[in-house]
């Protein structure tokens, strides 16, 4: 029976499609009467229907043998494209912690957009994103990973600008749109530039293709070649991740609706990393695209986890977060620690999604998103504070949740050949406890402000999520465990177990002492305020932006706007000017003078008599 | 100096050459005319001197010459009516008022 459900698992992306398909009947352009709530009932039914296919499909996967599924999409001349589907442990698990998160976030958006009438449209953009991320879990072609990535591109655009009546929105599902636009179509290059090279896009193919001995010696031979592919591969991963300097769009994404972002901060932008860590054997083949991955990687889980302490709006707070894990992933991929950045993403996607959740329940009972107005809601919202601490918990290094052993897994892999990374992880896995405890501070602790003073706790659609969640976050070792994914309690790296609690502890201590203790005055000031602008306006990436790339595309833009409104038209205009002014000058010949036109027929003659003799002359000599 | 056929040709092609410019600078209408019979007259004289030298047998540029008279005095009876019937309108019979069909 269960095999039947492993071999049907490419079915599960088109439950989600279909429930995006019947979401339109509910348009209010359609259904105007009875109201777009059954569009939201639809697509959790669609997403329950896939996520018990994908968790039968697990039980029936999980020790067995790898499958694949193969289905040819188009044949022309030399080039085959085909479909392959492969049905392993590892991608039929994404499959289920995607179509998991996808229930809990639908559910989640059933209390949260209860006073919205977008339903139809806001659940046919998650269900397409779900169908999309399901299909990228399942698909084995860089060429589809690929597609799949720019159908959720569009899907990130649509999702960002759904409500669209707001200007802020609008700019930030552009920026959200072009910039990882701009990076997947880096990536194309590198895909296209990838087929010469290995003639298959098929991941597992690739990667036998990049390990073997020939391969190595040519890369070795040409590493020009090789690092230019390498970086055109990480340019996508690397916009899909908002990682730097292709971070801006994540914050400015959070101008979408909140059950979007707990999909988004939880599993999209994993997408990009899921693509990475495969494509993990291709740029292991040029030792420069590596250092680039690792700098990237370094660079913005430094920088977004200390922008993350300075932003006062809580759901940017959470999305530097984001981008800094997501450093810590292309971390461990350029060190090739595959493994860690697997456990990475899936402590990531649950610890983060309930961190968003739980926030997210504040945010609509408090209408204020401004963490200095906000506090002193622990004793009157428990539940929301628990779940915060638990998934704050579970993404920081904090024994014995999940994100501990993620990085637990990644400093060991880091400690025989990269110590400074290691510190450098250590220091953000310290900077993130203390930015998710800064924000436990400022939101649970203290005093009750003026927008925190009646807040009650929300609806049971939005808690009851969130606690499974919250559950799932606690199960997390415990799985981890049963699947014997940890490591056995003598083995523990008996030096590095303590660093990784040391930096925890020293960073949710500097962050209690400061932000749970009421007599340290806020709002904090650094001594040298100019660097505090700095880390809360993001490096003025924005201001970064507009001055380089957008000052000269749009430069460039006006100046053959110009070329070709002047000196295009203006060539193809003078013909037919001078054809009308030499129409016009040249009907003065008519000048109206009968005698005039005799002496141009005269002078006509001449002419003509004159040449004609001229030849004559010329011919009889 | 024997009189040759050239110098006909060449006081025919003056006498060409001079109507041509009064037909094209007179300002008077019937001086136009004139001048339209110069060059007439210039043809004429060119067919007779043809028809003596070189066809002194048969002369037929002395018939055509006769045709032409004739068909000049009847050119210049029609111009004269044409140009008194433009006079009776426009009272004038000045070339350069008679530029109405221009461009």
């Amino acid at each position: 029976m269960s095999s039947f459900f492993v071999q049907t698992v490419w079915i599960v992306p088109l439950y989600t499609l279909l429930g995006a398909l019947f979401s339109i009947l509910w348009l209010p352009a359609i259904t105007s009467r009875t109201g777009p709530r059954p569009a939201g009932y639809v697509n959790l039914l669609m997403t329950l229907l896939a996520f018990v296919h994908s968790v039968l499909a697990l039980t029936g996967i999980w020790n067995g043998v790898p499958q694949k599924l193969s289905i040819t999409w188009l044949e022309v001349a030399n080039l085959q494209l085909t479909l392959p589907l492969e049905i392993s442990g590892v991608n039929v698990a994404a499959l289920v912690v995607v179509t998991g998160l996808n229930l809990l976030a639908q559910l989640y958006a059933v209390g949260y957009l209860e006073m919205d009438w977008g339903w139809g449209r806001f659940f046919a953009f998650l269900a397409y994103f779900e169908g999309g991320m399901s299909v990228l879990a399942l698909s084995n072609s860089l060429f589809f990973s690929y597609i799949v990535l720019e159908v959720l591109t569009l899907g990130t655009y649509l999702l960002v600008g759904y409500w669209f009546n707001q200007s802020l929105v609008v700019t930030g599902a552009r920026d959200a749109f072009l910039t990882k636009r701009a990076g997947d179509l880096i990536l194309l290059m590198g895909v296209i530039a990838l087929l010469p090279l290995a003639g298959t896009w098929d991941f597992t193919e690739l990667a036998q293709w990049a390990n073997s001995e020939s391969v190595r010696q040519y890369a070795a031979a040409h590493p020009t070649t090789f690092t230019l592919l390498g970086l055109a591969l990480i340019a996508g991963p690397m916009g899909k991740c908002a990682q730097f300097p292709l971070h801006l769009w994540l914050d400015e994404a959070m101008e979408g609706p909140l059950p979007s972002t707990i999909l988004r901060n939880g599993v999209v932008v994993a997408t990009g990393a899921w693509v990475l860590i495969k494509l993990q054997p291709i740029i292991a083949l040029s030792p420069t695209a590596l250092a680039v991955t690792v700098g990237i990687g370094a660079v913005t889980a430094v920088g977004a986890s200390l922008i993350a302490i300075a932003q006062i709006d809580i759901k940017r707070s959470l999305s530097y977060s984001v981008s800094a894990y997501m450093g810590l992933v292309f971390i461990a991929v350029g060190t090739l620690n595959d493994d860690a950045a697997y456990l990475l993403l899936l402590a990531h996607a649950v610890a983060m999604g309930l961190l968003v959740m739980s926030i997210g329940g504040v945010i609509l009972n408090t209408i204020t998103q401004d963490l200095t107005k906000l506090g002193g809601l622990w004793s009157r919202r428990p539940i929301t504070a628990i779940s915060y601490l638990v998934g704050a918990a579970g993404l920081i290094g904090f024994p014995p949740f999940g994100g501990f052993w993620a990085i637990l897994k990644l400093v060991d892999g880091l400690w025989d050949k990269h110590p400074w990374l290691l510190g450098l992880v250590l220091v953000v896995n310290a900077l993130t406890a203390f930015s998710l405890t800064r924000e436990f501070g400022l939101v649970f602790g203290g005093k009750p402000q003026e927008m925190t003073e009646r807040s009650p706790e929300v609806a049971w659609t939005m808690v009851f999520p969130m606690v499974v969640l919250l559950a799932i976050t606690l199960h997390v070792p415990i799985i981890l465990h049963n699947l014997s994914l940890l490591p056995r309690w003598e083995n523990l790296h008996q030096q590095l177990t303590p660093l990784v609690v040391w930096s925890t502890i020293s960073g949710v201590g500097i962050g209690s002492i400061i932000y749970l203790n009421p007599l340290w005055k806020k709002p904090i000031q650094l001594p040298f305020k100019p660097l505090q602008n700095l880390f809360a306006y993001d490096f003025y990436t924005p201001q970064l932006y507009r001055y380089t790339i957008v000052l000269v595309v749009a430069v460039i833009a006006k100046v053959t706007d110009w070329l070709d409104r002047n000196v295009v038209d203006g060539l193809v205009n003078l013909v037919g000017l001078a054809t009308v002014f030499s129409g016009q000058g040249l009907k003065y010949n008519t000048s109206g003078q009968g005698q005039f036109y005799l002496l141009t027929i005269i002078l006509g003659l001449t002419v003509f008599l004159g040449l004609l003799t001229a030849g004559l002359i010329q011919l009889s000599f | 100096m024997q009189l040759q056929l050239q110098y006909f040709l060449l006081l025919a092609a003056a006498l060409f050459c001079i109507g041509i410019f009064g037909l094209i600078t007179s300002r008077n209408a019937v001086r136009v005319l004139m001048s339209i019979e110069l060059l007439l007259n210039a043809v004429n004289i060119n067919l007779m001197g043809f028809s003596n030298y070189l066809d002194p047998q048969g002369i037929k540029g002395q018939v055509f010459a006769v045709f032409v008279i004739t068909i000049a005095a009847a050119e210049a009876a029609v111009g004269l009516a044409i140009v008194l019937a433009i006079y009776r309108n426009r009272d004038t019979v000045d070339m350069e008022q008679f530029n109405l069909l221009k461009w």
